[in-house]
């Protein structure tokens, strides 16, 4: 299923564009070009460590009209699973490793008069790619781009070479933030607001839009979640007739693969909704990490995202 | 004869106040008068400010003179009054151009108005979640000719000349946003001039 949408990719060029940031150039093994996508798209990367495989998202921050190349940065994060350290030490310059295809979660609106973007950190990554999509069109377009200080702005010369203008950088280290609030409140209509860093900005820009009245389907935002680290538990997936222990850097989706069960996944990140999953039986309480399921449905206690959920507990019984 | 059952045939709610807008702008023809009547009082009860209430309205003759006042000193921050739909869709047009995000739109009239207005508002990207439409009045419809593409107005038969190329168009359910019509599609094309019994159906 998911897994054979994967082919290989190799590491053409890496770069350390900010104390905590990897870029990587990525070019077909085979010298064909990358399949094409639009701007907001992620893809997955698939790591084979020494004990284990890990497979997390990341966006496309090149542009969707050079097909040459992918290009995607790392965020460094040592208090997690693993896969960003992996990125960060284990892959070299000529290394062969496996993407899926595109996916776009992110999508810009076909329809909009004007695109309002925000950024923060490396979630400038899928706003990059947005914003060439953007150049190419007439609708007109502004970026506020905050990094912690001068030397985290990853990118940001090669954004106001391309973008003139149109971009704004903020840098927390002077005190210089961006006015979320008054943004939103007097954009014309038919604007469109996008999102993509830290989650209290995300949560900023989200209650400052709705604040100022915007309707839902003007708001846009992507925020993955890494599966947090927990306590480890067991699962038994029903139709597979199999019991899988997840350790607890391990998520559940992991676990499942690992066991050799071929789950449907797409973001794995909490946001797409592909590997939602039926509970069949819980004792103890699931611990929702995602972004995806309703309260209500987070409450019912008989959906589960495996790709960043867990459970605590003694019994955990999935329909897979 | 006539061809029903087709999805893009808009369906219409109710008025009720959406409380995350923070503009909202009322646009009513003749009886759709009653709705908006209704929706200024659940606004007001719901905590709607007036200010934040503006309203255009055109009256014709399914309107009584007594709503015809009833607009006239409606509850809204502003009100304007219309003689005719023409004159009511530009100014709808204007004030679209300055208006900001967090405005909401209110529809209430017989469908073929309605179409007009949120045509215009569709291309300022105001979306579904913006707008909000009560049919009342004539069910007589706004007619696409597919061939001419001239539109034929106050269309109440299941079959009609078109206005400009004179083909018979059958009436289809099939409906557009975009033209804010119906689709009319020539019926006598095999053997000209002969049609199937017309029949008043939209009335």
């Amino acid at each position: 299923m998911s897994h054979s949408h994967t082919f290989a990719v190799t590491v053409t060029a890496i770069t350390q564009v900010t104390p905590l940031i990897k870029h990587f150039v990525l070019k077909a093994a085979d010298g064909a070009q990358m399949p094409s996508f639009s701007g907001g798209s992620h893809v997955v990367v698939v790591m084979k460590g020494a004990t284990r495989v890990y497979r997390n998202p990341y966006s496309l921050l090149s542009s969707p009209n050079d097909l040459s190349a992918y290009e995607i940065a790392v965020r460094r994060a040592d208090q997690s699973r693993g896969g960003s350290v992996f990125m960060h030490d284990h892959v070299t310059v000529g290394m062969t490793l496996q993407i899926a295809h595109p996916v776009n979660l992110f999508q810009l609106d076909k329809l909009a008069l004007k695109h309002v973007l925000f950024a923060g950190g490396v979630g400038i990554t899928a706003i990059a790619a947005q914003l060439e999509d953007l150049k190419m069109g007439a609708v007109p377009y502004e970026l506020h781009y905050s990094v912690r200080a001068p030397d985290h702005a990853a990118f940001a010369d090669r954004l106001l070479a391309r973008h003139g203008d149109r971009v704004r950088i903020y840098h927390d280290s002077a005190e210089h933030r961006i006015d979320i609030e008054g943004l939103v409140a007097a954009q014309p209509l038919g604007t469109h607001v996008y999102v993509c860093g830290p989650t209290p900005m995300i949560g900023r820009v989200l209650a400052s839009a709705r604040a100022a009245g915007w309707a839902e389907s003007h708001i846009h935002w992507e925020q993955f979640s890494a599966p947090p680290v927990g306590d480890p538990f067991d699962v038994f997936l029903k139709k597979s007739n199999v019991k899988v222990s997840v350790l607890p850097d391990q998520s559940l989706l992991e676990a499942i693969e690992d066991a050799g069960v071929d789950a449907p996944y797409l973001c794995r990140g909490g946001v797409c909704g592909e590997c939602k999953c039926r509970v069949l039986e819980v004792d103890g309480v699931l611990v929702h990490n995602d972004h995806y399921l309703s309260p209500e449905e987070k409450a019912s206690g008989t959906l589960i995202m495996p790709c960043v959920s867990r459970a605590h507990g003694k019994n955990l019984v999935l329909d897979l | 004869m006539l061809i029903r059952g087709i999805k893009s045939k808009p369906v219409y709610t109710p008025l009720a106040p959406d409380l995350g807008g923070r503009t909202h702008l009322l646009v009513g023809f003749g009886v759709g008068a009653e709705p908006l009547t209704r929706l200024m009082a659940d606004c007001t009860l719901a905590g709607v400010t007036k200010a934040s209430r503006r309203l255009l309205y055109v009256t014709d003759k399914s309107a009584s003179m007594a709503m015809h006042e009833m607009m006239r000193h409606a509850d809204a921050g502003e009100v304007q009054l219309f003689k005719d739909s023409a004159s009511l869709l530009s100014e709808f047009e204007t004030i679209l151009k300055a208006s900001i995000m967090g405005t909401r739109l209110y529809v209430a009239g017989p469908e073929a108005f309605m179409g007009l207005v949120m045509r215009i508002a569709a291309r300022f990207n105001l979306n579904r979640d913006e707008i909000r439409a009560e049919e009342c009045g004539s069910p007589a419809r706004r007619v696409h000719c597919i061939h001419c593409r001239a539109a034929t107005e106050d269309v109440t038969t299941n079959i009609v000349q078109c206005v400009d190329c004179q083909r018979w168009l059958v009436v289809r359910d099939h409906y557009s946003r975009r033209l804010a019509a119906y689709m009319g599609v020539m019926i006598d094309a095999e053997v000209p001039g002969e049609l199937p019994p017309i029949e008043e159906v939209f009335v």
